[in-house]
């Protein structure tokens, strides 16, 4: 396992689906906000723009990747803090109870 | 993705050893279907490299790598291992082709193993589920009655009864009706409101929605609709045949006008100056006019909401060339015109009257545009009109119509519109003659609207028509 990752993280993510719900809730945010649409609009144009010649996804990823986090709302990155916090949190009470939600 | 698919992977397929192992990733790694799997998922999805969880944690193929985006390609190359797996939608990697493939063997793969799948997750399906309310479902279980939308079916069409030169307002609320948003929130019920039955245009345009789309085929007349009208715009009162175009015009005021009376308070505000009625929502953009002083070259703007665009139709000079298309029309629309030395205006640095050029441009679009082509032309006291042929296209860009921005921004807006209704008008004048209507139905059916005669067209038959009002819908709606 990753070093970085304490155990405990690990029963979190392993356990309750962590990292999938909190993966969730960041893909429905971005849907909701309109950001998903601007990104796609955005390829579409780097697309257009490079001509006859088709990037490759690689290279869309490269040249949309920074633009397209940097158009991430604040108010996504703020809940998606806020969500992590209160995974920690929780994480650092009790031997840590099936389920998180209830607590 | 490659066009063509990729031959590589063609290979892969044939060796059913391979599909296994692909079948195995995608089930435990990307959709993760039960405990035990999704347990080993988290494990071991991370970059054997940098050990880190992303970004793109990719799976080889061949061996058992994992790698982040940039140590799976690099290990790819190494190894000359082709195919890598992409664990978060399960897309395929090809060495060979440098790119991602698409193979209908993958897909049929995903969409069994996403059915399996024990937890629901949007991202491998994509859309939104629906839990009903309460009310909901009472509503749902006293409606048996099913209806299938197929190619074939006519719900949305219905004929409509001429009540003697009424065509000019069966041909605008055809248009109306299959206006795509419009629709939308008419048949969601979003308009509620106390006003007793008959005086309220909204509610009636509510319930003809109801009535369009039951999936009914008898003709309807509208009659209480235009006795709202006639007592409410008492210039189109009368048995006479009408603009029909004044007729729009008149009808959205008048939605909004009840609208903004019947709406609850609260909901109803100015947002930025633009009101929030649906008519506004949909039909309001705003025009830029830029009048600018010859003798000093200053710029006054001025901002002003629109509903439509007229254009002329008329040569521009005395024998000049007559516009033949409406990009034509649009960029003579928006061409700066002098104003001549006998209308001369106030310019604020000069302090004096001075020659001037003004200039329109267009702020912001609305979401549907409509398009009315002068062809009824007062000259004289005598009415006449101008038949000149007029080609539209399907598709629009607007884009080089607008006014510019400062810095053109890396996330463009979208200006794509798309036809949905054309009105034309056959006949010699403007209290004469007979319209009828083109409208889309079903994003690519086209049907004309002949009071109460409907029959199927094609898009050659629209675009070839006179047109009168033209009808665009924007493409992509943008979030507000």
């Amino acid at each position: 396992m990753p070093q970085e990752y304490d155990a405990r993280v690990n029963l979190h993510l392993n356990v309750n689906n962590g990292l999938e719900q909190v993966a969730e809730l960041v893909h429905t945010r971005l849907v909701e906000s309109g950001w998903k649409d601007q990104v796609q609009l955005a390829c579409r144009k780097a697309i257009v723009e490079s001509g006859d010649k088709v990037p490759t996804v690689d290279e869309l990823i490269a040249t949309i990747t920074p633009k397209a986090r940097a158009l991430v709302p604040d108010a996504v990155k703020r809940e998606l803090y806020h969500e992590i916090e209160l995974i920690l949190l929780n994480l650092e009470k009790i031997g840590y109870a099936k389920s998180f939600e209830d607590v | 993705m490659a066009v063509r698919g990729c031959e590589h992977f063609q290979l892969f397929k044939e060796s059913s050893s391979n599909m296994k192992t692909l079948r195995w990733l995608h089930a435990v790694f990307v959709v993760g279907s039960n405990f035990r799997y999704r347990q080993n998922k988290v494990i071991n999805s991370f970059c054997h490299t940098c050990k880190n969880r992303g970004p793109y944690v990719h799976a080889c193929l061949d061996c058992v790598y994992f790698g982040c985006h940039t140590h799976i390609r690099e290990h790819n190359k190494e190894e000359i291992h082709n195919f890598s797996l992409e664990l978060t939608y399960g897309q395929l990697h090809c060495t060979s082709c440098g790119d991602y493939v698409y193979d209908s063997a993958l897909d049929k793969i995903s969409s069994k193993n996403r059915m399996k799948c024990g937890t629901f997750k949007k991202r491998l399906f994509e859309c939104i589920s629906w839990s009903p309310s309460e009310e909901e479902k009472e509503m749902l279980s006293h409606r048996s009655k099913k209806m299938c939308i197929t190619p074939e079916s006519t719900i949305g069409l219905r004929g409509l009864i001429n009540l003697g030169a009424t065509c000019f307002m069966n041909s605008i609320v055809q248009a109306l009706m299959h206006t795509p948003l419009l629709r939308d929130y008419f048949i969601s019920k979003q308009h509620s409101c106390g006003a007793p039955s008959g005086s309220c245009l909204t509610c009636e345009i509510s319930k003809l929605f109801q009535e369009f789309y039951n999936g009914n085929r008898i003709p309807l007349a509208l009659n209480s609709l235009l006795h709202l009208i006639w007592t409410h715009a008492t210039h189109l009162s009368g048995f006479k045949q009408q603009d029909a175009h004044e007729f729009l015009i008149a009808t959205l005021n008048l939605l909004h006008q009840h609208c903004s009376a019947t709406m609850a308070q609260p909901s109803h505000g100015h947002m930025n100056g633009k009101c929030s009625c649906i008519v506004h929502q949909i039909f309001t953009g705003s025009l830029q006019s830029d009048v600018v002083c010859q003798n000093c070259h200053g710029v006054s703007t001025t901002i002003d909401p629109s509903w439509d665009f007229s254009l002329d139709l008329g040569p521009e000079t005395e024998g000049g060339r007559s516009p033949c298309s409406l990009v034509d029309c649009l960029e003579r629309f928006t061409k700066a015109e002098y104003l001549g030395s006998n209308a001369k205006i106030m310019c604020e640095t000069c302090e004096s009257k001075q020659e001037s050029t003004k200039q329109f441009k267009i702020k912001t679009l609305p979401i549907v545009i409509s398009f009315h082509l002068k062809r009824f032309e007062h000259f004289k006291k005598a009415e006449t009109k101008i038949s000149t042929a007029i080609s539209f296209p399907e598709m629009l860009d607007m884009s080089p119509f607008m006014s510019k921005r400062k810095k053109d921004t890396f996330f463009p807006s979208d200006y794509r519109y798309s036809l949905f209704a054309v009105i034309n008008h056959t006949g010699n004048s403007l209290n004469q003659g007979h319209y009828t209507a083109f409208v889309r139905q079903q994003h690519n059916f086209w049907y004309e609207c002949n009071d109460e005669v409907i029959t199927r067209a094609n898009l050659d038959e629209v675009l070839n028509s006179e047109g009168y009002i033209l009808f665009y819908h924007k493409q992509i709606l943008e979030y507000e």
